[in-house]
């Protein structure tokens, strides 16, 4: 804290995220998984009036797939802000949805000792 | 003579006569003492009179100087009131700056998986931005300082940081031309009087309107009109706001109501500091009222900063056992945003393949050996990814 007299730093975040969602409901996790890997569609235009979040989206998911995760990673904001605007951009097509890897089933613990030492082999 | 002695007439008229001169010098006596009282009475009363004057005189001097003397007692109350103020404001100001802080992080690092909490941190955030804009308006009238921001930002977010100050948030609509950013000194002080405004258009207009902000650049500056579809305010209404928002010098906090009404002189107060103008003396084309803050170039800038350097890692979530798939990413630049551009190598990660038809080793492409070894990482993250995930529910197409 600075001294009296002194102006004191505001360092809170300057656009709260109830502004950016618009105060609207927020879509449950399952909608849009955390790993669910999301891409821009071909030959999208950018929707005029688009907030600076949802460009930062656009930009960001122009390059490839990206987790739902790492979109509001990027972004700085709470993941299930990051998905409901992901979600609006889904609904209206902008967007392709892809599921992650699918879970191991339980591999064998030689398997990937093996792919362990492949690796330290390639790589020591 | 005897006979004439023995006359008593002649002794009659003697007596007389004796009575007479004795009366007139008595009456001449008596003359005098008088002429004298009157003439020492004329002069008492000059003195008097010159006394009274006198008297006069100090009583006006005394009297003002009492009023000059009570001037200063208020002034000085009002000034250690004031000084108060701003010491019990300064410390409201950092804990709600601090609280918006812990909600943040809160919100974003832990429980922003979960809609519902997440639903409820915005509620309780929405209640601290308002808690500390009544506080800085508090600190405003009391001539203290709103915080200090260390970067300018966009206009357009300044806008959407006052629209986030107020109750009714949702009914404001923001359509911005301009792509210029408030130098960092004035970011708090216009995103405070545009808070106020704003509290005015949507407390005083229909509920359920909306209330626009138009942001638009001019050739001296930047505007932003409010524009609300209220009843608009009577002739009286409009002095008292344009004598508020037109003050130069520091309020007094005593003459402001009960329940104070702050709105127009926080901005006035905060536009005589940083140097815009606010007025809000036009109808709205919706029938309400119009403000307008006009920013000089002087608080603009058109150099936006460079957004903050992104330090936080993936955010792992509670409720979210593994991390997600970090497979080889190539950065190829950056963002218009700053922010690193990435790519994934499409032809380097297969599509998600079924379960069963995963392939144990995953074949080597002869691609350079950049890609080979991009391959193996993927094969190794997937890998790993897939045995962690204890969850079976994710991960096919058809979920």
């Amino acid at each position: 804290m600075s001294a009296p007299g002194e102006e004191a730093p505001v360092s809170s975040e300057l656009v709260r995220s109830y502004v950016i969602t618009g105060g609207r409901r927020l879509p449950s996790a399952d909608d849009l998984s955390l790993h669910m890997l999301v891409t821009l569609a071909p030959d999208r235009e950018l929707p005029l009036g688009a907030s600076p979040e949802v460009r930062a989206i656009w930009e960001l998911c122009a390059g490839g797939y990206l987790a739902v995760a790492e979109v509001a990673a990027h972004l700085g904001l709470p993941v299930g802000v990051a998905r409901l605007l992901l979600t609006d951009l889904a609904d209206q097509g902008h967007l392709l949805r892809r599921s992650a890897p699918p879970p191991a089933k339980s591999e064998s613990r030689l398997v990937i000792e093996k792919v362990l030492h492949g690796l330290q082999s390639l790589y020591a | 003579m005897t006979s004439l002695m023995k006359d008593p007439l002649l002794w009659i008229l003697l007596g007389v006569l004796i009575a007479a001169v004795l009366a007139v010098m008595l009456a001449r006596r008596t003359n005098l003492a008088l002429r004298k009282q009157n003439a020492d009475l004329q002069a008492s009363q000059g003195r008097l009179e010159a006394e009274r004057q006198r008297l006069a005189n100090e009583s006006a001097t005394l009297r003002s100087e009492h009023d000059r003397d009570l001037a200063q007692v208020r002034s000085d109350a009002e000034e250690e009131t004031k000084a108060a103020l701003r010491t019990w404001m300064r410390s409201l100001q950092v804990l709600a700056d601090e609280q918006q802080g812990v909600i943040s992080d809160l919100a974003r690092v832990k429980y922003g998986n979960d809609s519902e909490i997440l639903a409820d941190f915005m509620t309780i955030d929405h209640t601290n931005s308002q808690f500390g804009r009544r506080a800085q308006g508090i600190a405003a009238l009391c001539g203290g300082w709103l915080g200090r921001r260390d970067r300018a930002a966009p206009v357009l977010d300044v806008a959407r940081s006052a629209q986030g100050r107020i109750k009714l948030f949702d009914r404001v609509r923001i359509h911005s031309q301009v792509n210029v950013a408030v130098a960092s000194t004035a970011v708090e002080p216009v995103a405070v009087v545009l808070a106020e405004l704003l509290d005015n258009a949507t407390n005083y207009s229909a509920p359920g309107t909306p209330v626009e902000i138009n942001i638009q650049a001019v050739p001296t500056g930047v505007c932003l009109i409010v524009d609300d579809a209220g009843l608009g305010i009577n002739a009286e209404e409009k002095d008292r706001a344009s004598a508020l928002l037109n003050t130069q010098g520091p309020v007094s906090i005593t003459s402001l109501g009960s329940p104070p009404r702050v709105g127009f002189a926080v901005a006035g107060v905060l536009a005589a500091r940083y140097g815009f103008k606010v007025s809000v003396d036009s109808v709205s084309p919706y029938g309400g009222v119009r403000a307008v803050i006009l920013l000089p170039e002087s608080l603009l800038t058109h150099d936006l900063p460079a957004p903050e350097a992104e330090n936080s890692p993936t955010t792992a979530s509670e409720g979210s056992p593994s991390s997600p798939v970090t497979a080889p990413v190539a950065i190829v630049g950056t963002t218009a945003g700053g922010l690193p551009r990435r790519r994934r190598a499409v032809a380097v990660v297969p599509p998600a393949p079924s379960p069963a038809a995963e392939p144990d080793p995953v074949p080597v492409p002869e691609h350079s050996e950049v890609t080979a070894t991009a391959t193996r990482l993927t094969a190794f993250a997937r890998g790993t990814v897939r045995g962690r995930d204890t969850t079976t529910t994710e991960g096919s197409e058809n979920q």
